[in-house]
Protein backbone atom coordinates (compact mmCIF):
# COMPACT_ATOMS: atom_id res chain seq x y z
CA UNK A 1 0.00 0.00 0.00
CA UNK A 2 1.46 3.68 -0.63
CA UNK A 3 2.25 5.63 2.09
CA UNK A 4 -0.17 8.80 2.25
CA UNK A 5 2.13 12.13 2.48
CA UNK A 6 2.24 14.08 5.45
CA UNK A 7 -0.64 16.70 6.11
CA UNK A 8 0.70 20.13 6.20
CA UNK A 9 -0.63 23.56 6.11
CA UNK A 10 -0.35 24.31 2.78
CA UNK A 11 -1.44 20.92 1.49
CA UNK A 12 -4.62 19.71 2.69
CA UNK A 13 -5.01 15.69 3.61
CA UNK A 14 -8.02 15.70 1.10
CA UNK A 15 -7.18 18.07 -1.52
CA UNK A 16 -7.57 16.25 -5.29
CA UNK A 17 -5.05 15.21 -7.88
CA UNK A 18 -3.90 17.71 -10.54
CA UNK A 19 -5.37 21.40 -8.52
CA UNK A 20 -2.95 22.87 -10.64
CA UNK A 21 -3.09 21.71 -13.87
CA UNK A 22 -6.95 21.52 -13.66
CA UNK A 23 -7.30 25.25 -12.44
CA UNK A 24 -4.92 26.33 -15.08
CA UNK A 25 -7.05 24.16 -17.99
CA UNK A 26 -10.07 26.35 -16.54
CA UNK A 27 -8.31 29.61 -16.42
CA UNK A 28 -6.92 28.85 -20.21
CA UNK A 29 -10.71 27.77 -21.06
CA UNK A 30 -12.29 30.99 -19.87
CA UNK A 31 -9.49 32.97 -21.02
CA UNK A 32 -10.46 31.61 -24.70
CA UNK A 33 -14.42 31.66 -24.26
CA UNK A 34 -14.73 35.36 -23.14
CA UNK A 35 -11.44 36.03 -26.22
CA UNK A 36 -14.50 34.54 -28.46
CA UNK A 37 -17.02 36.16 -27.02
CA UNK A 38 -15.69 39.52 -27.36
CA UNK A 39 -14.54 38.63 -30.87
CA UNK A 40 -17.54 37.44 -31.67
CA UNK A 41 -19.41 40.60 -30.29
CA UNK A 42 -17.10 42.90 -32.22
CA UNK A 43 -18.09 40.71 -35.84
CA UNK A 44 -21.40 40.88 -35.01
CA UNK A 45 -21.06 44.40 -34.70
CA UNK A 46 -19.19 44.36 -37.98
CA UNK A 47 -16.14 46.01 -36.46
CA UNK A 48 -14.47 43.82 -39.20
CA UNK A 49 -16.29 44.65 -42.08
CA UNK A 50 -15.32 47.15 -44.69
CA UNK A 51 -18.22 49.84 -44.67
CA UNK A 52 -19.30 52.85 -46.35
CA UNK A 53 -20.79 55.80 -45.11
CA UNK A 54 -24.23 57.16 -45.67
CA UNK A 55 -25.70 60.69 -43.85
CA UNK A 56 -29.38 60.49 -43.77
CA UNK A 57 -30.99 64.08 -43.17
CA UNK A 58 -34.29 64.32 -41.11
CA UNK A 59 -35.97 67.03 -39.15
CA UNK A 60 -36.82 65.07 -36.26
CA UNK A 61 -34.61 62.46 -34.48
CA UNK A 62 -37.36 60.90 -32.30
CA UNK A 63 -36.96 57.40 -32.12
CA UNK A 64 -33.68 57.16 -33.60
CA UNK A 65 -31.11 55.15 -31.73
CA UNK A 66 -27.39 54.21 -32.81
CA UNK A 67 -27.16 50.54 -33.46
CA UNK A 68 -30.67 50.47 -35.22
CA UNK A 69 -30.85 48.93 -38.52
CA UNK A 70 -31.95 50.56 -42.11
CA UNK A 71 -33.43 47.62 -43.77
CA UNK A 72 -33.98 47.11 -47.01
CA UNK A 73 -37.01 44.78 -48.75
CA UNK A 74 -36.97 43.54 -45.11
CA UNK A 75 -33.35 42.32 -44.91
CA UNK A 76 -30.93 45.14 -42.56
CA UNK A 77 -28.28 46.30 -44.77
CA UNK A 78 -26.97 49.29 -42.46
CA UNK A 79 -26.72 50.52 -39.18
CA UNK A 80 -26.84 53.51 -37.65
CA UNK A 81 -23.54 54.76 -36.25
CA UNK A 82 -24.12 58.18 -34.78
CA UNK A 83 -27.14 60.79 -34.85
CA UNK A 84 -26.01 64.38 -34.40
CA UNK A 85 -27.72 67.76 -35.06
CA UNK A 86 -26.39 69.48 -38.21
CA UNK A 87 -25.77 72.74 -38.42
CA UNK A 88 -28.62 73.45 -40.47
CA UNK A 89 -30.70 72.43 -37.50
CA UNK A 90 -31.47 69.43 -39.21
CA UNK A 91 -30.61 65.87 -37.60
CA UNK A 92 -27.79 63.81 -39.55
CA UNK A 93 -28.38 59.62 -39.12
CA UNK A 94 -24.84 58.79 -39.93
CA UNK A 95 -25.14 55.40 -41.01
CA UNK A 96 -22.66 52.21 -42.08
CA UNK A 97 -23.43 49.81 -44.83
CA UNK A 98 -21.44 47.39 -45.02
CA UNK A 99 -19.54 47.35 -48.49
CA UNK A 100 -20.94 43.73 -49.37
CA UNK A 101 -24.61 45.45 -49.47
CA UNK A 102 -24.00 48.75 -50.28
CA UNK A 103 -24.76 47.45 -54.05
CA UNK A 104 -28.74 47.70 -53.21
CA UNK A 105 -28.27 51.48 -52.74
CA UNK A 106 -28.16 54.22 -55.73
CA UNK A 107 -28.04 57.13 -56.30
CA UNK A 108 -31.93 57.27 -57.07
CA UNK A 109 -32.55 54.96 -53.65
CA UNK A 110 -35.55 56.79 -51.23
CA UNK A 111 -35.13 56.45 -47.48
CA UNK A 112 -37.96 56.66 -45.10
CA UNK A 113 -38.13 56.86 -41.28
CA UNK A 114 -41.06 55.08 -39.95
CA UNK A 115 -42.57 55.02 -36.44
CA UNK A 116 -45.36 53.02 -35.52
CA UNK A 117 -47.84 53.27 -32.56
CA UNK A 118 -46.09 50.10 -31.35
CA UNK A 119 -42.93 48.66 -31.92
CA UNK A 120 -39.63 50.21 -32.79
CA UNK A 121 -38.87 53.23 -35.60
CA UNK A 122 -37.53 51.64 -38.86
CA UNK A 123 -35.37 53.23 -41.17
CA UNK A 124 -36.16 51.89 -44.85
CA UNK A 125 -34.42 51.78 -47.87
CA UNK A 126 -36.15 51.85 -51.55
CA UNK A 127 -34.82 50.91 -55.00
CA UNK A 128 -36.63 51.21 -57.83
CA UNK A 129 -33.79 50.70 -60.82
CA UNK A 130 -30.67 49.21 -59.59
CA UNK A 131 -29.09 49.88 -62.91
CA UNK A 132 -28.46 53.23 -61.84
CA UNK A 133 -25.28 54.59 -60.40
CA UNK A 134 -24.14 53.20 -56.99
CA UNK A 135 -24.59 55.47 -54.06
CA UNK A 136 -21.35 57.08 -53.64
CA UNK A 137 -19.26 56.90 -50.17
CA UNK A 138 -20.45 59.96 -47.82
CA UNK A 139 -23.51 60.42 -49.69
CA UNK A 140 -26.15 62.96 -48.37
CA UNK A 141 -29.67 61.81 -48.70
CA UNK A 142 -33.14 63.01 -47.27
CA UNK A 143 -35.02 60.74 -45.40
CA UNK A 144 -38.78 60.64 -45.67
CA UNK A 145 -41.07 60.47 -42.67
CA UNK A 146 -43.86 58.15 -41.83
CA UNK A 147 -45.35 58.76 -38.92
CA UNK A 148 -48.66 56.74 -37.89
CA UNK A 149 -49.12 58.33 -34.44
CA UNK A 150 -49.24 61.71 -36.08
CA UNK A 151 -52.14 60.40 -37.96
CA UNK A 152 -53.75 60.15 -34.94
CA UNK A 153 -55.13 63.48 -34.41
CA UNK A 154 -56.28 63.37 -37.97
CA UNK A 155 -57.95 60.72 -37.51
CA UNK A 156 -59.74 61.08 -34.11
CA UNK A 157 -61.06 64.44 -36.02
CA UNK A 158 -62.56 62.52 -38.61
CA UNK A 159 -63.85 59.83 -36.54
CA UNK A 160 -65.94 62.80 -34.46
CA UNK A 161 -66.97 64.34 -37.77
CA UNK A 162 -68.17 60.52 -39.29
CA UNK A 163 -69.83 60.14 -35.76
CA UNK A 164 -71.71 62.66 -35.39
CA UNK A 165 -72.88 62.56 -38.96
CA UNK A 166 -73.72 58.71 -38.11
CA UNK A 167 -75.69 60.09 -35.46
CA UNK A 168 -77.05 63.24 -37.38
CA UNK A 169 -78.54 60.45 -40.08
CA UNK A 170 -79.62 58.04 -37.71
CA UNK A 171 -81.63 60.98 -35.80
CA UNK A 172 -85.78 60.19 -35.91
CA UNK A 173 -86.41 63.38 -37.47
CA UNK A 174 -83.28 62.95 -39.83
CA UNK A 175 -83.76 62.76 -43.50
CA UNK A 176 -82.45 59.62 -44.47
CA UNK A 177 -85.24 58.77 -41.42
CA UNK A 178 -88.07 60.55 -43.94
CA UNK A 179 -86.34 59.12 -46.40
CA UNK A 180 -86.54 55.49 -45.18
CA UNK A 181 -90.51 56.18 -44.16
CA UNK A 182 -91.61 57.70 -48.10
CA UNK A 183 -89.71 54.12 -48.97
CA UNK A 184 -91.44 52.45 -46.73
CA UNK A 185 -94.73 53.92 -47.86
CA UNK A 186 -93.99 53.64 -51.62
CA UNK A 187 -93.12 50.30 -51.25
CA UNK A 188 -96.66 49.39 -49.32
CA UNK A 189 -98.21 51.45 -52.38
CA UNK A 190 -96.26 49.60 -54.76
CA UNK A 191 -97.68 46.43 -52.37
CA UNK A 192 -100.99 48.19 -53.35
CA UNK A 193 -103.94 47.42 -55.77
CA UNK A 194 -102.34 48.84 -59.00
CA UNK A 195 -98.73 48.84 -57.44
CA UNK A 196 -96.04 51.15 -59.51
CA UNK A 197 -99.08 52.57 -61.79
CA UNK A 198 -100.59 54.22 -59.03
CA UNK A 199 -97.42 55.16 -57.24
CA UNK A 200 -96.18 56.70 -60.84
CA UNK A 201 -99.82 58.64 -61.63
CA UNK A 202 -99.98 59.91 -58.05
CA UNK A 203 -103.25 57.51 -56.82
CA UNK A 204 -105.65 54.97 -57.31
CA UNK A 205 -108.02 56.92 -59.20
CA UNK A 206 -106.09 58.19 -61.75
CA UNK A 207 -104.57 54.79 -62.31
CA UNK A 208 -108.38 53.25 -62.96
CA UNK A 209 -108.74 56.44 -65.30
CA UNK A 210 -106.07 55.50 -66.95
CA UNK A 211 -106.71 51.77 -67.40
CA UNK A 212 -110.08 53.09 -68.51
CA UNK A 213 -108.30 54.86 -70.94
CA UNK A 214 -106.06 52.14 -72.10
CA UNK A 215 -108.98 49.36 -72.35
CA UNK A 216 -110.83 52.33 -74.88
CA UNK A 217 -107.67 52.95 -76.72
CA UNK A 218 -107.87 49.41 -76.99
CA UNK A 219 -111.01 48.96 -78.34
CA UNK A 220 -110.58 51.94 -80.63
CA UNK A 221 -107.45 49.94 -82.20
CA UNK A 222 -109.27 46.67 -82.73
CA UNK A 223 -111.70 48.55 -84.09
CA UNK A 224 -108.99 50.38 -86.44
CA UNK A 225 -107.32 46.95 -87.01
CA UNK A 226 -111.20 45.60 -88.90
CA UNK A 227 -111.39 48.30 -90.49
CA UNK A 228 -108.22 49.08 -92.42
CA UNK A 229 -106.45 45.50 -92.19
CA UNK A 230 -110.48 43.69 -92.38
CA UNK A 231 -112.23 42.09 -94.62
CA UNK A 232 -113.72 44.71 -97.06
CA UNK A 233 -111.17 47.20 -95.35
CA UNK A 234 -108.83 49.92 -96.39
CA UNK A 235 -105.83 47.74 -97.01
CA UNK A 236 -108.07 45.58 -99.54
CA UNK A 237 -109.08 48.47 -101.50
CA UNK A 238 -105.83 49.75 -101.67
CA UNK A 239 -104.47 46.66 -102.55
CA UNK A 240 -106.87 46.32 -105.68
CA UNK A 241 -106.09 50.24 -106.86
CA UNK A 242 -102.56 48.95 -106.41
CA UNK A 243 -103.55 46.22 -108.94
CA UNK A 244 -105.20 49.11 -111.19
CA UNK A 245 -102.68 51.40 -111.26
CA UNK A 246 -100.39 48.43 -112.18
CA UNK A 247 -102.46 47.89 -115.34
CA UNK A 248 -102.95 51.21 -116.24
CA UNK A 249 -98.65 51.22 -116.28
CA UNK A 250 -98.45 48.37 -118.35
CA UNK A 251 -100.88 49.81 -120.97
CA UNK A 252 -99.13 53.22 -120.28
CA UNK A 253 -95.74 51.40 -120.58
CA UNK A 254 -97.44 49.73 -124.09
CA UNK A 255 -98.49 53.59 -125.81
CA UNK A 256 -94.79 54.67 -125.46
CA UNK A 257 -93.50 51.84 -127.16
CA UNK A 258 -96.43 52.50 -129.86
CA UNK A 259 -95.24 56.26 -129.82
CA UNK A 260 -91.69 55.41 -130.13
CA UNK A 261 -91.94 53.40 -133.29
CA UNK A 262 -94.08 56.58 -134.74
CA UNK A 263 -91.50 58.41 -134.17
CA UNK A 264 -88.73 56.07 -135.48
CA UNK A 265 -91.48 56.08 -138.79
CA UNK A 266 -91.11 59.99 -138.72
CA UNK A 267 -87.47 59.80 -138.11
CA UNK A 268 -87.34 57.74 -141.68
CA UNK A 269 -90.23 60.27 -143.59
CA UNK A 270 -87.78 62.80 -142.69
CA UNK A 271 -84.88 60.87 -144.12
CA UNK A 272 -86.67 60.36 -147.03
CA UNK A 273 -87.35 63.91 -147.28
CA UNK A 274 -83.83 65.05 -146.90
CA UNK A 275 -83.21 62.86 -150.00
CA UNK A 276 -86.36 64.72 -152.12
CA UNK A 277 -84.52 67.65 -150.95
CA UNK A 278 -81.38 66.88 -152.93
CA UNK A 279 -82.69 65.11 -155.76
CA UNK A 280 -84.95 68.45 -156.00
CA UNK A 281 -82.10 70.64 -156.35
CA UNK A 282 -80.11 68.48 -158.89
CA UNK A 283 -83.90 68.63 -160.74
CA UNK A 284 -83.96 72.85 -160.30
CA UNK A 285 -80.41 72.79 -162.05
CA UNK A 286 -81.64 70.29 -165.09
CA UNK A 287 -84.57 72.63 -165.23
CA UNK A 288 -82.17 75.65 -165.14
CA UNK A 289 -80.12 74.24 -168.14
CA UNK A 290 -83.40 73.76 -169.79
CA UNK A 291 -84.79 76.78 -169.75
CA UNK A 292 -81.48 78.49 -170.64
CA UNK A 293 -81.35 76.11 -173.86
CA UNK A 294 -84.92 77.19 -174.63
CA UNK A 295 -83.77 80.62 -173.88
CA UNK A 296 -81.10 80.53 -176.34
CA UNK A 297 -83.23 78.67 -178.68
CA UNK A 298 -86.19 81.41 -178.80
CA UNK A 299 -83.48 84.25 -179.01
CA UNK A 300 -82.07 82.42 -181.97
CA UNK A 301 -85.76 81.97 -183.40
CA UNK A 302 -86.05 85.90 -182.86
CA UNK A 303 -83.17 86.49 -184.71
CA UNK A 304 -83.59 84.44 -187.57
CA UNK A 305 -87.40 85.05 -187.42
CA UNK A 306 -88.66 88.13 -189.89
CA UNK A 307 -90.87 89.89 -187.34
CA UNK A 308 -88.02 90.85 -186.45
CA UNK A 309 -87.85 94.59 -184.75
CA UNK A 310 -85.05 96.76 -184.38
CA UNK A 311 -83.76 96.61 -180.41
CA UNK A 312 -81.59 99.60 -180.83
CA UNK A 313 -82.21 102.20 -178.86
CA UNK A 314 -81.64 105.76 -179.99
CA UNK A 315 -80.76 108.78 -177.93
CA UNK A 316 -82.04 112.22 -178.63
CA UNK B 1 -25.65 45.06 13.86
CA UNK B 2 -28.44 45.58 11.52
CA UNK B 3 -30.01 48.79 10.95
CA UNK B 4 -33.26 48.22 12.55
CA UNK B 5 -31.95 47.81 15.80
CA UNK B 6 -30.65 51.23 16.02
CA UNK B 7 -34.54 52.03 17.29
CA UNK B 8 -33.41 49.98 20.29
CA UNK B 9 -30.24 51.88 21.18
CA UNK B 10 -30.02 55.59 22.69
CA UNK B 11 -29.97 58.36 20.76
CA UNK B 12 -26.71 59.39 22.57
CA UNK B 13 -25.18 56.31 20.90
CA UNK B 14 -26.10 56.80 17.47
CA UNK B 15 -23.06 58.58 16.76
CA UNK B 16 -20.61 55.91 17.67
CA UNK B 17 -22.97 53.59 16.18
CA UNK B 18 -22.47 55.52 13.36
CA UNK B 19 -18.98 56.05 13.16
CA UNK B 20 -18.28 52.02 13.85
CA UNK B 21 -20.54 51.45 10.61
CA UNK B 22 -18.46 54.69 8.38
CA UNK B 23 -15.30 52.51 10.02
CA UNK B 24 -16.60 49.14 8.83
CA UNK B 25 -17.20 49.80 5.69
CA UNK B 26 -13.93 51.63 5.15
CA UNK B 27 -12.34 48.78 6.80
CA UNK B 28 -13.84 46.58 3.81
CA UNK B 29 -13.02 49.29 1.08
CA UNK B 30 -9.56 49.25 2.36
CA UNK B 31 -8.93 45.38 2.43
CA UNK B 32 -10.73 45.06 -0.83
CA UNK B 33 -8.27 47.75 -2.18
CA UNK B 34 -5.03 46.04 -0.64
CA UNK B 35 -6.63 42.32 -2.58
CA UNK B 36 -6.76 44.04 -5.40
CA UNK B 37 -3.64 45.72 -5.38
CA UNK B 38 -1.89 42.18 -4.16
CA UNK B 39 -4.12 40.07 -7.17
CA UNK B 40 -2.62 42.51 -9.51
CA UNK B 41 0.68 42.25 -8.86
CA UNK B 42 2.82 39.69 -10.01
CA UNK B 43 4.99 38.93 -7.15
CA UNK B 44 2.03 37.58 -4.82
CA UNK B 45 1.74 34.67 -7.39
CA UNK B 46 5.11 32.80 -5.71
CA UNK B 47 4.64 29.06 -5.71
CA UNK B 48 2.51 28.71 -2.73
CA UNK B 49 -0.18 31.46 -3.89
CA UNK B 50 -0.32 30.21 -6.95
CA UNK B 51 -1.19 26.56 -5.39
CA UNK B 52 -3.75 28.45 -3.09
CA UNK B 53 -5.35 29.90 -6.16
CA UNK B 54 -5.46 27.00 -7.71
CA UNK B 55 -7.24 25.41 -4.64
CA UNK B 56 -9.59 28.00 -4.70
CA UNK B 57 -9.84 27.99 -8.15
CA UNK B 58 -10.55 24.56 -8.14
CA UNK B 59 -13.18 24.63 -5.07
CA UNK B 60 -15.18 27.58 -5.97
CA UNK B 61 -15.18 27.12 -10.08
CA UNK B 62 -14.27 23.09 -11.29
CA UNK B 63 -16.57 21.88 -8.98
CA UNK B 64 -19.47 23.75 -9.00
CA UNK B 65 -19.44 24.92 -12.59
CA UNK B 66 -21.04 21.59 -14.88
CA UNK B 67 -23.98 21.79 -11.54
CA UNK B 68 -24.58 25.59 -12.11
CA UNK B 69 -24.32 25.42 -15.37
CA UNK B 70 -26.83 22.66 -16.14
CA UNK B 71 -28.63 24.36 -13.40
CA UNK B 72 -28.96 27.54 -15.39
CA UNK B 73 -29.63 25.78 -18.79
CA UNK B 74 -32.89 24.15 -17.07
CA UNK B 75 -34.35 27.24 -15.93
CA UNK B 76 -33.11 29.41 -18.86
CA UNK B 77 -35.05 26.86 -21.15
CA UNK B 78 -38.23 27.23 -19.38
CA UNK B 79 -37.62 31.54 -19.60
CA UNK B 80 -36.77 31.46 -23.21
CA UNK B 81 -40.25 29.18 -23.92
CA UNK B 82 -42.25 31.24 -22.07
CA UNK B 83 -40.75 34.54 -23.79
CA UNK B 84 -40.39 33.22 -26.75
CA UNK B 85 -44.43 31.11 -26.86
CA UNK B 86 -45.63 35.12 -25.20
CA UNK B 87 -43.88 37.37 -27.75
CA UNK B 88 -45.56 34.40 -30.43
CA UNK B 89 -48.76 34.75 -28.85
CA UNK B 90 -48.70 39.16 -29.32
CA UNK B 91 -46.79 39.09 -32.82
CA UNK B 92 -43.81 40.12 -31.51
CA UNK B 93 -41.57 37.15 -32.50
CA UNK B 94 -39.46 39.64 -33.29
CA UNK B 95 -38.36 40.96 -30.32
CA UNK B 96 -38.14 38.13 -28.13
CA UNK B 97 -34.46 36.86 -29.20
CA UNK B 98 -33.26 40.37 -28.11
CA UNK B 99 -35.21 40.00 -24.78
CA UNK B 100 -34.25 36.90 -23.98
CA UNK B 101 -30.52 37.97 -24.55
CA UNK B 102 -31.02 41.36 -22.44
CA UNK B 103 -32.90 39.72 -19.45
CA UNK B 104 -30.72 36.77 -19.29
CA UNK B 105 -27.55 37.32 -20.16
CA UNK B 106 -26.77 40.52 -19.31
CA UNK B 107 -28.95 41.00 -15.99
CA UNK B 108 -29.93 37.45 -14.64
CA UNK B 109 -27.24 34.99 -15.30
CA UNK B 110 -24.53 37.42 -13.34
CA UNK B 111 -26.54 37.99 -10.42
CA UNK B 112 -27.65 34.61 -10.33
CA UNK B 113 -23.58 33.38 -10.52
CA UNK B 114 -22.43 35.93 -8.14
CA UNK B 115 -25.62 34.78 -5.67
CA UNK B 116 -23.84 31.39 -5.84
CA UNK B 117 -20.64 32.34 -5.36
CA UNK B 118 -21.05 34.10 -2.85
CA UNK B 119 -23.05 31.11 -1.47
CA UNK B 120 -20.16 28.84 -1.79
CA UNK B 121 -17.51 31.12 -0.29
CA UNK B 122 -19.53 31.96 2.88
CA UNK B 123 -20.00 28.59 3.34
CA UNK B 124 -16.20 27.97 3.10
CA UNK B 125 -15.58 31.02 5.38
CA UNK B 126 -18.10 29.89 7.67
CA UNK B 127 -16.61 26.58 8.29
CA UNK B 128 -12.93 28.13 8.68
CA UNK B 129 -13.86 31.65 10.72
CA UNK B 130 -16.42 31.34 12.90
CA UNK B 131 -15.36 28.52 15.09
CA UNK B 132 -12.29 30.65 15.56
CA UNK B 133 -14.54 33.63 16.61
CA UNK B 134 -16.27 31.87 18.65
CA UNK B 135 -13.89 30.55 20.68
CA UNK B 136 -13.11 33.71 21.82
CA UNK B 137 -9.46 34.12 20.98
CA UNK B 138 -7.64 36.65 22.16
CA UNK B 139 -7.23 40.17 20.42
CA UNK B 140 -3.74 39.74 19.76
CA UNK B 141 -3.91 36.42 18.23
CA UNK B 142 -6.74 37.64 16.19
CA UNK B 143 -5.02 40.53 14.50
CA UNK B 144 -2.12 37.67 13.90
CA UNK B 145 -4.46 35.39 12.56
CA UNK B 146 -6.08 37.88 10.62
CA UNK B 147 -2.80 39.20 9.26
CA UNK B 148 -1.63 35.59 8.42
CA UNK B 149 -5.13 34.72 6.55
CA UNK B 150 -4.83 38.32 4.83
CA UNK B 151 -1.36 37.08 3.48
CA UNK B 152 -1.89 33.60 2.32
CA UNK B 153 -5.86 33.40 1.81
CA UNK B 154 -7.21 36.46 1.32
CA UNK B 155 -5.38 37.27 -2.46
CA UNK B 156 -6.11 33.56 -3.38
CA UNK B 157 -9.26 33.89 -2.34
CA UNK B 158 -10.22 37.43 -4.17
CA UNK B 159 -8.98 36.31 -7.07
CA UNK B 160 -10.60 33.07 -6.96
CA UNK B 161 -14.02 33.97 -6.25
CA UNK B 162 -13.62 36.93 -8.66
CA UNK B 163 -12.61 34.32 -11.25
CA UNK B 164 -15.80 32.16 -10.44
CA UNK B 165 -17.87 34.43 -10.90
CA UNK B 166 -16.87 35.53 -14.15
CA UNK B 167 -16.43 31.70 -14.95
CA UNK B 168 -19.76 30.77 -13.89
CA UNK B 169 -21.48 33.75 -15.67
CA UNK B 170 -19.19 33.47 -19.05
CA UNK B 171 -20.10 30.08 -19.23
CA UNK B 172 -23.72 30.03 -18.78
CA UNK B 173 -24.13 32.92 -21.17
CA UNK B 174 -22.84 31.49 -24.44
CA UNK B 175 -24.77 28.28 -23.45
CA UNK B 176 -27.61 30.59 -22.70
CA UNK B 177 -27.13 32.01 -26.15
CA UNK B 178 -26.92 28.72 -27.82
CA UNK B 179 -29.99 27.39 -26.41
CA UNK B 180 -32.17 31.03 -27.51
CA UNK B 181 -30.70 30.11 -30.69
CA UNK B 182 -31.71 26.92 -30.93
CA UNK B 183 -35.39 27.44 -29.85
CA UNK B 184 -35.85 30.67 -32.10
CA UNK B 185 -33.87 29.04 -35.38
CA UNK B 186 -34.17 25.39 -34.48
CA UNK B 187 -30.98 23.18 -35.74
CA UNK B 188 -30.88 25.23 -39.15
CA UNK B 189 -27.68 27.19 -39.51
CA UNK B 190 -29.44 29.98 -41.72
CA UNK B 191 -30.54 32.53 -38.77
CA UNK B 192 -27.22 32.96 -37.80
CA UNK B 193 -26.62 36.19 -39.04
CA UNK B 194 -30.18 37.29 -38.37
CA UNK B 195 -29.04 36.25 -35.07
CA UNK B 196 -25.30 37.67 -34.95
CA UNK B 197 -27.50 40.79 -35.83
CA UNK B 198 -29.37 40.48 -33.08
CA UNK B 199 -26.63 40.03 -30.26
CA UNK B 200 -24.14 42.63 -32.45
CA UNK B 201 -27.30 45.17 -31.92
CA UNK B 202 -27.70 44.44 -28.14
CA UNK B 203 -24.06 44.16 -26.98
CA UNK B 204 -23.03 47.78 -27.95
CA UNK B 205 -19.71 49.17 -26.57
CA UNK B 206 -22.12 50.88 -23.28
CA UNK B 207 -23.75 47.91 -22.79
CA UNK B 208 -20.71 45.03 -23.32
CA UNK B 209 -18.42 47.77 -21.12
CA UNK B 210 -21.46 47.54 -18.33
CA UNK B 211 -21.52 43.40 -18.43
CA UNK B 212 -17.94 43.13 -18.01
CA UNK B 213 -17.96 45.92 -15.15
CA UNK B 214 -20.69 44.32 -13.44
CA UNK B 215 -18.88 40.88 -13.78
CA UNK B 216 -15.98 42.07 -12.04
CA UNK B 217 -17.68 44.32 -9.29
CA UNK B 218 -20.08 41.43 -8.50
CA UNK B 219 -16.77 39.09 -8.26
CA UNK B 220 -15.02 41.56 -5.77
CA UNK B 221 -18.14 41.89 -3.79
CA UNK B 222 -18.68 38.17 -3.78
CA UNK B 223 -14.52 37.95 -3.11
CA UNK B 224 -14.36 40.87 -0.68
CA UNK B 225 -16.97 41.42 1.65
CA UNK B 226 -17.45 37.71 3.14
CA UNK B 227 -13.53 38.00 3.99
CA UNK B 228 -14.25 41.49 5.54
CA UNK B 229 -16.74 40.63 7.59
CA UNK B 230 -14.79 37.73 8.85
CA UNK B 231 -11.44 39.52 9.74
CA UNK B 232 -13.61 42.20 11.46
CA UNK B 233 -15.50 39.34 13.26
CA UNK B 234 -11.97 38.37 14.23
CA UNK B 235 -10.92 41.79 15.45
CA UNK B 236 -13.83 42.13 17.40
CA UNK B 237 -15.49 39.12 18.36
CA UNK B 238 -18.34 40.81 20.78
CA UNK B 239 -20.17 41.60 17.60
CA UNK B 240 -21.26 38.37 16.61
CA UNK B 241 -24.57 38.63 18.14
CA UNK B 242 -26.65 36.60 15.63
CA UNK B 243 -26.22 32.86 13.94
CA UNK B 244 -26.30 34.86 10.47
CA UNK B 245 -23.82 34.44 8.40
CA UNK B 246 -21.05 37.67 8.35
CA UNK B 247 -21.03 39.90 5.55
CA UNK B 248 -24.52 38.58 4.31
CA UNK B 249 -26.66 41.24 4.55
CA UNK B 250 -24.11 43.69 3.33
CA UNK B 251 -22.76 41.77 -0.02
CA UNK B 252 -26.45 41.37 -0.58
CA UNK B 253 -27.06 45.43 -0.57
CA UNK B 254 -24.05 45.65 -2.72
CA UNK B 255 -25.06 42.95 -5.16
CA UNK B 256 -28.37 44.70 -5.25
CA UNK B 257 -27.19 48.19 -5.56
CA UNK B 258 -24.54 47.32 -8.30
CA UNK B 259 -27.12 45.51 -10.41
CA UNK B 260 -29.48 49.03 -9.85
CA UNK B 261 -26.86 51.11 -11.09
CA UNK B 262 -25.68 49.15 -14.02
CA UNK B 263 -29.72 49.06 -14.73
CA UNK B 264 -29.93 52.57 -13.92
CA UNK B 265 -27.09 53.31 -16.15
CA UNK B 266 -28.41 51.19 -19.27
CA UNK B 267 -31.92 52.09 -19.02
CA UNK B 268 -32.42 55.47 -18.12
Amino acid sequence: MAQTPPATPETPPDEPRHVEAKALILLLVIGALITAFILYVMYARGVFEPTQRLVLVADDSEGVIPGMDLSFAGFPIGRVRQVELGQDAKVDIVVDIPKADAKWLRTTSVFTLERSIVGETRLKAFTGILTDPPLPDGAHRPVLRGDASAEIPRLLSTARTLLENLEEMTRADSHIGNSLANVEQLTHKLNGRYGVLGTALGGDEEARKFLQTLQRVDALLAKADQRVFGRHGVMDDTQASLGELNGLLKDARTTLQKVDGVLLEAQAVGANAKTATQDLGRLRGEVDASLRKVNRLVDEINRKWPFKHDTEIKLP
Amino acid sequence: MPLTSLVYVKPRHWGRLAARYAASWWHMLYLGAIALVMAMSPSTYHRANRLATARYIYASTWQVLPWFTLLTALLSLVIIRIVLVTAQSYGLSRYALEMVVRVLVLELLPLSAAMFAALRAGMAFDAAAMGLARSGVPAQAATEESLRRLRRDLVPQVAANAFSVLSLAMVSSVIVLVLAYLNVYGLSPWGLSDYTRTVGRVFDPTVTIGFVLKTVLFGLAVAVIPSAAILELLRHPRRLRSNVQPGALRLLFVLILIEAGSLGLKYI
